[in-house]
């Protein structure tokens, strides 16, 4: 057992062992982008960066709300076929109905929210597994959707609605050739996370917790503040700060503090844990699963809104796999597979390994049948890795 | 503090409790005071966990009385329990092993501000806890997965004391400990009596019982057997009533 001394400091070897799950993620993600901008000059230009951003949002977006449902202890297999509901009906209702954008994304909500409920109520109330309930949810939504669109595709939305997941916020406060906004929202967001690093480790070392040392410290804000203010400006060069960037921070930044500061969040992690434990202590497992469902239900909305919006119209097939990336995202970044264990940061950038891996693939000219073959492994190597891990954990315990 | 005399803290009369064909307890009186450490003994079978689930909430009596402080209440789940100041250790411990010292602590009990976790103040007082009991934890923010079984049990212990309770039940604290570990739980529930509580100490371990317990309830078959002053009775006579050599009828029962 390591013993802790207030403001002790740790140095790189003590801070990368000690968390080897989290730091091999970023590492290999880093070397993926390395290797990719090595092989193609493209991959690091403004324009890509870009597509990455509008290509993958709603996956990421699926992954905040499967990462909560696979450390419950519960899996997903639905979400795919949600999107494509709740897409099909924005349409229906803005394209058929001619009603205003908002009252299209207003109703695939309400209908996200009414299958979450569905699902909520079979696998809290009824107690029947989230792997049969979704399995069935499956089939049932993507079947509803099919009755919905009549079979058939419709498009285009345009205006606004076409602009949630292809517009930009840039020019408001001019610059040439950049966008001065971009990049100030960016800043903004580096102080931020400047800010709350600083106020952590004070809190860790007002607790006689162990922290870096302060020039590590100070590196690592150094190095993240650049990478995130580069990323910023190639952003700011190509089309300025897209719409759904700023949607994907939110709920990020909101369902992170969900898990690690609030009860409910609490509650998910326990529950994973352990069942019994929860339950004998007076956790509500009902309530939790079910609005763990609900919550999923609606992220799952959130994403056909802004796949529909991306694709412009919406297709009877649309989302079909989405629930594999999403859950692939998870076990990729970090969460365990019998649940208690992971992070929606983990989940973000198990998504973005998945989404780099695709983009460079793509810009290589390496066909779908080799995509996929890649995308597998990488998934397999990653739980592989993470049970490793766990086995050395316990050993040396 | 409810000294002698007053209502005891606990009283349960004439509990029944079946399980389909079987009948886990019949007509089974129990009682604990405060300040007084109340072990609980029998064979695998006699009802010892099924008469301290019902303290806890988690099982609900068929027929009998339970009396809190001279009240009759229901205690009809483990958050009523927790309501009416009753704190268990259960024998599968019930902690989860992902979360930390402190949040296992406060496990279903979170110390909240408009449904946010107070991190800062459930790590001050888990400390203090800790304290209270000399417990040997490294730091309360270490996960349960990292630490032995005898810190785990003092984890376990330190947990109820988390909403300032009355009565303590412990389902089998020392199973599975080694020597040392199971010396320093009989420590934490002698701090446990000091502190003016009432504590149910469900153990198969006769040196145990006769080193922490005030007093000893034998069950046999579901039934009482026997009430022993820990001080004054021979591990032969407490022995003899578990196996059910000698048969005490609650006629005879005499207490301190």
């Amino acid at each position: 057992m390591t013993t802790t001394v207030a403001g002790v400091g740790v140095g790189v070897r003590d801070l990368v062992t000690r968390n080897v799950r989290q730091s091999g993620i970023f590492v290999a993600f880093i070397a993926i982008v390395a290797l990719f901008s090595v092989l193609n000059s493209d991959f690091l230009s403004p324009g890509n960066l870009t597509n990455i951003v509008l290509q993958y949002s709603y996956v990421l977006i699926l992954a905040t709300g499967m990462l909560m449902v696979i450390v419950l202890g519960q899996i997903d297999l639905s979400v795919g076929s949600v999107v494509a509901l709740t897409g099909a009906v924005a349409a229906e209702v803005v394209i058929k109905g001619h009603a205003p954008w908002y009252v299209g994304v207003l109703s695939a909500l309400v209908v996200g929210f009414l299958v979450g409920c569905w699902q909520g109520f079979w696998v809290a109330s009824v107690g029947i597994p989230g792997f049969i309930v979704t399995l069935a949810g499956m089939l049932l939504f993507r079947g509803l959707t099919y009755i919905v669109l009549n079979n058939i595709s419709l498009s285009p939305f345009n205006g606004t609605y076409y602009g949630i997941a292809n517009g930009f916020l840039n020019g408001l406060f001019g610059g040439y050739g950049i966008d001065t906004f971009t990049v100030v929202i960016f800043a903004i967001a580096v102080v931020g996370y400047a800010v709350s690093q600083w106020r952590t480790r004070r809190g860790r070392i007002a607790y006689q917790q162990v922290v870096e040392s302060m020039p590590l410290f100070v590196a690592k804000i150094v190095v993240v503040a650049a990478v995130v203010m580069w990323f910023g400006s190639q952003l700011a060069r190509s089309r300025g700060l897209p719409i759904v960037l700023i949607l994907l921070a939110v709920l990020i930044i909101a369902y992170s503090i969900v898990m690690q500061k609030s009860v409910f969040g609490r509650h998910i992690y326990a529950i994973g844990g352990n069942l019994n434990a929860a339950q004998l202590s007076g956790v509500k497992v009902r309530k939790v699963t079910f609005w763990t469902f609900v919550n999923m239900g609606v992220l799952a909305s959130v994403a056909g809104v802004v796949f529909s919006a991306r694709t412009n119209g919406a297709q009877p097939g649309a989302g079909n796999m989405f629930e594999l990336d999403a859950i692939a995202a998870c076990f990729i970044g970090g969460a365990s597979t019998t649940g208690g264990v992971g992070r929606v940061t983990g989940a973000m950038v198990g998504g973005l390994i998945m989404a780099v891996l695709a983009n460079g693939m793509q810009l290589m000219g390496v066909g779908q049948a080799v995509q996929q073959v890649v995308k597998g492994i990488v998934l397999l190597l990653a739980v592989a890795f993470d049970i490793w891990n766990r086995r050395r954990a316990e050993a040396t315990r | 503090m409810n000294e002698r005399g007053g209502a005891p803290l606990l009283s349960m009369r004439q509990i029944s409790k079946r399980f389909g064909a079987v009948e886990a307890l019949s007509g089974v009186d129990f009682e604990v005071r405060a300040h007084e450490v109340v072990a609980l003994v029998g064979d695998n079978g006699a009802g010892k966990s099924t008469l301290a689930r019902m303290v806890s909430g988690v099982l609900q009596p068929d027929a009998g009385i339970i009396e809190i402080e001279g009240q009759q209440v229901s205690i009809s789940s483990p958050s009523v329990a927790h309501e009416m100041r009753i704190a268990t250790v259960f024998q599968d411990l019930a902690l989860a092993d992902n979360l930390d010292v402190t949040a296992n602590l406060f496990l279903g009990h979170e110390l909240r501000e408009n449904g946010m976790l107070q991190d800062g103040r459930m790590e001050q007082i888990t400390r203090d806890v800790l304290a209270k009991l000399a417990s040997r934890i490294p730091s309360v923010r270490t996960p349960l997965s990292a630490l032995s079984a005898g810190q785990r049990q003092s984890v376990a212990i330190a947990r109820t004391l988390i909403g300032d309770p009355r009565l303590v039940v412990l389902d089998e604290p020392t199973a599975a400990l080694s020597a040392v570990q199971t010396a320093e739980v009989l420590t934490h529930i002698e701090r446990l009596r000091d502190l003016g509580l009432g504590v149910i100490l469900i153990s198969h371990n006769m040196t145990d019982v006769r080193a922490v317990s005030d007093r000893i309830e034998v069950l046999r078959h579901g039934r009482n057997n026997g009430s022993f002053d820990a001080s004054r009775t021979s591990f032969e006579e407490i022995l003899a009533a578990i196996t059910g050599a000698t048969h005490v009828e609650p006629g005879l029962r005499s207490v301190g």
